[in-house]
């Protein structure tokens, strides 16, 4: 439960605002960050504690982009592809990116480790090509720095499997 | 060409984002002042200077600020850090390099109105910088600047930081003031107005400013109002951070005086056009606002001062944010329009027919007519159904989706022309530098 | 919504002058004078959101000399107007002084044009298909205003889902679904569960539920009326019928006191023998009582009137004690010999859906066999004679409720049992009306409260007596309202408690002044539809206790299921020697009777009922008749006839001239004074249909409201509040629920119905229940007073208070404890 794990951190999103539904937000990245995506567990416990109507968090879940509905890779790798981006070669990079992954758009890789998409203009336009990975900005990129981060990643994930380390979430209070 | 740092003091002061650093440097000094002074002579000298907001209208803001009643008990001051606008990166910079500036003006345009909450809304994918902006909001507190009986003057304000969940149209401020209340980022019916009791957040009255507008207000207030109306021209005060990308070899944020040229702009501090090529259009109102033809390195276009009233005047485009897309020879900007309509299709909050339907729409037939598939008078459609969106949408992203599918064909229209009938049309435009696949 | 306080502010439309109430919406404002705005999204019952942007006109101001606030005039001497230089959505603008508004224009038909083909753009265009289909708002506006022929390409078009279950009875798609959040707000604003939203974004914006239970509420077929498009049909209805096939005949709901006004569509159909059958139900205008609303149980209920269980023909019980069928000639002189003989030793139990009509006849032929024994069933409620006295006055509109003014609810779970109430005092509550729940428990009600005070099981009058010591601030609120309603239940109480009650609240109201005056006075939540004409007609619940303590040689049991209510009925029916029964189904009472009388529900036949607030209201023949069945009243004259007691009158209109000459609260009554109807706002259905939804204009006559005597001047009394109640280590307090399993819900057709009753339980307090060593969810044995023991399944949810259980009534098929009493509950 939410409520009892991260008691700390709810009562101080609570306490920055006078009504209980502003908190939906944070606690939907909360929960997200618990349950690695929006599930259903997630969407009635932010409910309870916001004291909302499940279907009205669902709501909420479903118009900001950055929840996710499904299941993700545990690197989610969203790929700023806009017009700025774009005007400097995030869209071959995105598609190289995707095609050394083996991943359709959107899709995530057979060892559940990556998922690729490409997402609007996220503020780094000077910086691109540029990705955020779980919500944290990758700049200036291109497929060899790409290629070195993806093995740092795998990396990371194959030394948490053997317990040596804990994954770095995204984390805000 | 100089460019003038009264945002981007870390460029002349390293580690300006440190507390100690910002206060040794004067920081906090105008809070200091504004507290000494009434509210009402607050608000009287930023009106004097001048300043507009920099989220993109302009609109004057100390007037602003004087709309709020101050016989209400609770009002809030929201500071717009939404940043989402295709091309737009600068508030983003102002929170990493110089955040106490943010937090001390918004804590006097708080004192300005007597507020009692100072909101920043960041928008999600800031999620690493509205964490680092928590620990300089206590970094402050420490300092006794936020909170309780703020630098001992008896005057009380807290501040938070809240971050979106993407969402362009939390940018849009009343779209901001629900999804801040845990609601859909969609706009509100206007009036009441935010400043207005019933309109604001939670239904109080309150002052919603850009982060870039909020930042210069600490500078106005130490220099006086007159200091910073030297700086540019008499309707185009103070200095203005332009965010150059697209096709140029030095994409970055440039602070300069307002009334520097287009070409000092680009050619002078972005260092040119990528590649040594020529110029074809500029966006510079990210996304939104009307592409602007430019024939060339030698269109005298390119000589026009960036202010609000010249690049209206004379290239019939809009200063708004100052988010320069620079798109160089190479460039289909039919595929300019396509990836526009893209993003505002997807950024449309669906709430009014008109823009729900009409980017979907205009997204649709874009598609056909990059495939190949379309014909000439699709063109033709899709300029129409742009045109029947302007100023009937509930709120202002309506017009923002129509005007670069209005203006593109309008600029140019060989560009869609090249299009029709053309079986095998690459999809993506000819360029190196932006090929993509 | 027009008082005499209202400031009026002068607004030109299209180039006439008008005086409107200051803040007056302005698309409202042009209805009100026939000019007609189009709209989607916006609805005269619920908040503008400007979403559709269908509404958009040409607006300015005239111009006035600041200084002197002269108006400023033209070269020709024309009011000068300063236009807005963008269109403005009328949805979203009131009215204020010197507005113009341009309904229409080249710029206003183009914008519309837009809109509509902006619409068009993602919609299916099924309407030869669609159950909407020849009553649907864009189908109606992209004739009127729309292009002649859509620009987009078909392939581009969205493909949804068709056939998503929002909840059980509510079907949506989402082709159809044009994103203006009527339902959304409806179940929001109005119901006040938000169990519907938005999902995603722009195109992709679609309605959703994940609430549990979905979308059940007991209001959700509202939403089907005031969906613009196609998109929200019924379970019952979808694919039924088309609207054009259809006549719509006025009829009303007769499961609760509310009295909603309803329209019958109905055609011939082959599933019904070729004869006309409902095809569905809505709600019909009438705002005084149910507005444009109605609940689920009436909409969703008219399948019982099909039932297979209905009774076909007469019978009468042989010697041997077999019934066998019988003209209705020999079974009409059976029972009158049975009541010639029975030397005045007969009585009449009435139940809750007898009309006026029928009443009356019952009363006429008891007299003529020497009784005035009439009894009201079920014995639960006492008070109408008070209600009569101090009920709400003449033109009370709960509408008008707000600012200043306050409702008590008291001793009844409002949602449960008189929806359209609730749903009514939440919108005042709303518009800021003060709004006091008072119970011994926790209801739904409780949420759109501004206090909520709880009194010990039982103790409702003396709660309400001590309310001034107890909760002064709250009782303050309520003596210093200007207007005061009061609705008193019987929740928890015995029959002798709910007078006391009822005594209680008629005292407080005619202490603090808030009786015969129009949005003041007491309406009591009686069970079913025609309890107040039970009362103006001479019947009783103490007679009904009277006449199961004496009982007479003959009883006469006029729609009244006392076995299936009462679990001690088949002990005191035993006692009595004959029982004659009128009935439409084929019920435990049936099985007792000598004779047995066919009898038409309210579908078949033409009648009329006096609803919780007094008003007199006629309903029509809709349906074809079943079998030999004919109304009540007509069997009952026939019986008088056959008695000698004159000629059987030939219809229900004469009958009701009989009762207006022979009961002074009916003056006025008569069947043309019912069919009266008058302009109500917002307008409602045929052209107006965009504007306030499907729900049918009211043709039928809005009926007539009997005057209480506090409205006629008499001075009204203070009684004697005896306080009663029930002790006992655990007291088992009957409750209602509006799905249960009555008849209405047993109906084969209505498994749609079925479904939604819950499983029979009761609701234990945690301490009582760790007492008893019972668990949630444990199957118990619950004993109370004389009733059979029944087995449920226990609840431990917090609903219940400590030494109180509560066992909801007709969840199953053996009738549970009528009234409250000691109890039992042990784990089985
Ligand atoms: C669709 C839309 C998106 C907007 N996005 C932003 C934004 O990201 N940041 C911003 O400061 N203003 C944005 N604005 C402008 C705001 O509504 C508002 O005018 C501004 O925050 C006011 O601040 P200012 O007066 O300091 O400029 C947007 C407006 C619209 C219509
Ligand atoms: S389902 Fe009907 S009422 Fe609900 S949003 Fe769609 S069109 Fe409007
Ligand atoms: S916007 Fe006014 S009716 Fe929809």
């Amino acid at each position: 439960m939410l409520a009892e794990k991260y008691a700390a951190r709810i009562d101080q999103i609570f306490s920055k605002y006078p009504t209980k539904r502003s908190a939906v937000m944070p606690l939907l990245h909360l929960a997200q960050e618990e349950f690695g995506y929006v599930n259903e567990e997630a969407i009635q416990q932010v409910a309870v504690l916001c004291d909302m109507d499940p279907t009205q968090v669902q709501s909420i879940a479903g118009f900001y982009t950055m929840y996710s509905e499904r299941p993700k890779g545990k690197y989610w790798l969203q790929v700023c592809t806009d017009l700025a981006c774009a005007l400097r070669g995030a869209d071959k990079f995105h598609k190289e990116l995707k095609e050394h992954l083996g991943v359709e758009e959107g899709g995530t890789t057979e060892d559940g480790l990556f998922t690729v998409e490409h997402v609007m203009c996220l503020a780094a336009c000077d910086k691109a090509p540029m990705l955020q990975c779980n919500f944290h900005f990758e700049e200036n990129l291109d497929m060899d720095k790409m290629k070195a981060r993806i093995e740092a990643w795998r990396a990371e994930a194959a030394a948490e499997k053997s317990g040596a380390k804990k994954a770095s979430a995204k984390t805000k209070a | 060409m100089k460019t003038m740092n009264i945002i981007y003091r870390e460029k002349d002061i390293p580690n300006i984002r440190e507390y100690d650093v910002y206060v040794a440097n004067g920081g906090y000094d105008a809070l200091k002042k504004a507290l000494g002074q009434k509210p009402t002579e607050v608000i009287d000298t930023v009106k004097a200077s001048n300043l507009r907001g920099r989220g993109g209208a302009g609109f004057p803001t100390g007037v602003k600020w004087s709309f709020i009643p101050q016989s209400e008990p609770i009002k809030y001051v929201v500071v717009n850090c939404d940043e989402s606008e295709t091309g737009t990166f600068k508030d983003r910079q102002i929170i990493e390099n110089n955040p106490h500036q943010l937090i001390e003006g918004a804590l006097i345009a708080a004192y300005a109105i007597q507020a009692t909450a100072v909101y920043i809304y960041l928008r999600g994918e800031f999620w690493d910088q509205a964490f680092d902006l928590d620990a300089r909001i206590e970094e402050a507190r420490k300092g006794g600047m936020v909170g309780k009986n703020i630098a001992g003057s008896g005057y009380n304000c807290e501040v938070y930081t809240h971050v979106g969940a993407g969402a362009y149209i939390c940018g849009e401020e009343s779209a901001l003031l629900e999804s801040l209340e845990g609601k859909l980022g969609q706009p509100r019916v206007r009036p009441p107005f935010p400043a207005n009791k019933g309109g604001g957040l939670y239904g109080e009255p309150t002052v919603i400013n850009n982060v870039e507008t909020l930042a210069n207000v600490p500078w106005i207030i130490t220099n006086g109002p007159d200091a910073f109306k030297k700086i540019g021209t008499e309707q185009s005060a103070g200095t203005k951070i332009f965010c150059v990308s697209g096709n140029v070899e030095k994409p970055a944020n440039y602070e300069v005086p307002m009334g520097t040229t287009i070409r000092e702009l680009l050619f002078d501090l972005a260092g040119g056009i990528s590649g040594g090529r020529q110029i074809k259009a500029l966006l510079p109102s990210g996304g939104s606002g009307p592409i602007i033809r430019i024939n060339g390195n030698d269109d005298p276009i390119l000589d026009t001062p960036c202010t609000y009233e010249d690049i209206a005047a004379k290239t019939g485009s809009i200063l708004g944010s100052a988010s320069f897309i620079v798109i160089d020879e190479t460039v289909d900007i039919t595929w300019v329009a396509s990836k526009v309509t893209k993003f505002f299709k997807h950024e449309s909050c669906g709430k009014c027919t008109p823009c729900r339907e009409g980017t979907y729409w205009l997204d649709k037939t874009l598609d056909r007519i990059m495939r190949g598939e379309a014909k000439e008078s699709d063109v033709d459609l899709i300029a129409n159904v742009a045109r029947n969106m302007q100023g009937v949408t509930l709120c202002a992203l309506g017009d923002f989706a129509a005007n670069p599918i209005i203006h593109t064909i309008k600029n140019f229209p060989e560009d869609f022309k090249s299009h029709i009938g053309a079986a095998k049309t690459p999809a993506a435009p000819k360029t190196a530098a932006a090929a993509g696949d | 919504m027009v008082t005499a306080m209202t400031k009026l502010v002068k607004v030109i439309i299209d180039d006439r002058e008008y005086d409107f109430p200051a803040g007056m919406n302005l698309v409202d404002a042009a209805k009100q004078v026939d000019v007609t705005i189009p709209v989607f999204c916006y609805h005269p019952k619920m908040k503008p959101v400007g979403m559709c942007r269908m509404c958009l006109v040409e607006v300015g101001n005239i111009q006035k000399d600041r200084a002197t606030g002269e108006v400023l005039l033209d070269d020709s001497g024309n009011p000068q107007i300063r236009w807005m230089p963008k269109l403005q959505t009328a949805c979203t603008m009131n009215v204020s002084d010197g507005l113009v508004l341009r309904s229409t224009s080249k710029a206003v038909d183009e914008a519309r044009r837009n809109v509509v083909e902006f619409l068009l753009t993602s919609h299916p265009l099924d309407c030869p298909i669609c159950d909407k289909g020849g009553e649907c708002p864009l189908q109606n506006q992209t004739m009127e205003y729309g292009p002649g022929e859509s620009r987009m390409n078909f392939e581009d078009k969205k493909h949804l889902d068709k056939h998503v279950p929002l909840g059980d009875l509510i079907f949506l798609d989402e082709e159809r679904c044009i994103q203006c959040g009527r339902c959304v707000r409806f179940q929001a604003e109005v119901a006040g569960d938000d169990v519907l939203a938005f999902h995603e974004r722009g195109r992709d914006l679609q309605i959703i539920t994940v609430s549990d239970p979905g979308f059940d509420t007991y209001f959700s077929g509202n939403t089907t009326d005031i969906c613009p498009v196609g998109a929200l049909t019924t379970t019952d209805f979808r694919f039924g019928a088309r609207p054009w096939e259809m006549n719509s005949v006025p009829t009303l709901c007769n499961h609760c006191p509310v009295g909603c006004n309803t329209s019958a569509s109905t055609r011939l159909d082959r599933d019904f023998g070729g004869k006309t059958m409902i095809k569905r139900i809505m709600a019909r205008q009438n705002e005084q009582v149910n507005e444009i609303w109605m609940c689920d149980k009436g909409r969703f209920g008219h399948h019982f009137t099909r039932s297979e269980d209905r009774l076909l023909q007469p019978m009468v019980r042989a010697a041997g004690g077999s019934l066998s069928r019988e003209t209705w000639a020999d079974a009409v002189a059976a029972a009158a010999k049975l009541l010639g003989d029975a030397n005045g030793s007969v009585a009449v139990i009435a139940g809750p859906s007898a009309t006026n009509e029928d009443l009356f006849t019952l009363k006429q032929l008891a007299a003529g066999v020497g009784s005035t024994r009439l009894g009201a069933w079920p014995p639960t409620h006492a008070g109408a004679d008070l209600v009569a006295k101090v009920g709400v006055g003449k033109g009370t509109n709960l509408s008008n409720l707000g600012k200043g003014d306050a409702v008590l609810v008291i001793a009844t779970d409002l949602e449960e049992e008189a929806p359209i109430w609730r749903l009514r005092v939440k919108t005042a509550h709303d518009r800021g009306a003060y709004v006091v729940v008072a119970n011994a428990r926790k209801t739904r009600m409780d949420d759109f409260a501004d206090a909520v005070t709880m009194y010990q099981t039982g103790h409702a009058a003396t709660a309400f007596a001590d309310l001034r010591k107890q909760h002064p601030e709250v009782a303050e609120r309520l003596i210093n309202a200007n207007n005061l309603v009061v609705f008193a239940g019987a929740e928890g109480l015995t029959l002798d408690g709910s007078r006391a009650l009822m005594q209680a609240c008629a005292n407080f109201l005619i202490e603090t002044n808030h009786v015969g005056r129009a949005n003041n006075g007491l309406v009591g939540v009686f069970p079913g539809a025609n309890a107040m004409g039970q009362h103006y007609l001479g019947f009783s619940p103490e007679a009904t206790r009277d006449i199961i303590a004496n009982p007479p040689k003959v009883l006469i049991l006029a729609q009244a299921d006392v076995v299936a209510d009462d679990p001690a009925a088949a002990a005191w029916l035993s006692k009595v020697e004959t029982v004659i029964s009128l009935s439409l189904f084929d019920d435990e009472a049936t099985r007792q009777a000598k004779v047995v009388l066919p009898v038409q529900s309210f579908a078949e036949r033409d009648g009329s009922y006096t609803n919780g607030e007094r008003r007199v209201q006629r309903f029509y023949t809709a349906q074809g008749p079943i079998g030999e069945a004919i109304p009540a009243w007509q069997a009952v004259a026939r019986i008088a006839e056959k008695l000698g007691q004159g000629k059987a009158r030939l219809s229900a209109a004469q009958v009701m001239n009989d009762i207006v000459a022979a009961i002074p609260a009916f003056a006025g009554c008569k069947y043309s004074d019912l069919a009266k109807v008058e302009a109500q706002f917002p307008q409602v259905g045929g052209d107006d249909l965009y504007y306030g939804g499907t729900s049918y204009k009211n043709t039928g006559g809005l009926g007539v409201q009997i005057a209480s005597a506090a409205d006629n001047g008499e001075a009204v009394a203070l009684g004697d509040v005896k306080a009663d109640a029930v002790k006992g280590d655990l007291i088992v307090v009957p409750t209602v629920r509006l799905y249960n399993r009555e008849r209405v819900f047993q109906a084969s057709e209505a498994q749609l119905m079925a479904a939604r009753v819950a499983a029979p339980y009761v609701e234990i307090n945690a301490e009582d229940a760790a007492r008893l060593a019972i668990h949630d969810g444990d199957m118990v044995q619950v004993s109370a007073g004389a009733a059979q023991p029944v087995k449920v399944r226990a609840h431990v949810n917090g609903a219940a208070p400590k030494g109180t259980v509560l066992l909801p009534r007709n969840l199953q098929q053996t009738a549970t404890a009528l009234t409250i009493a000691a109890g039992t509950v042990t784990k089985v």
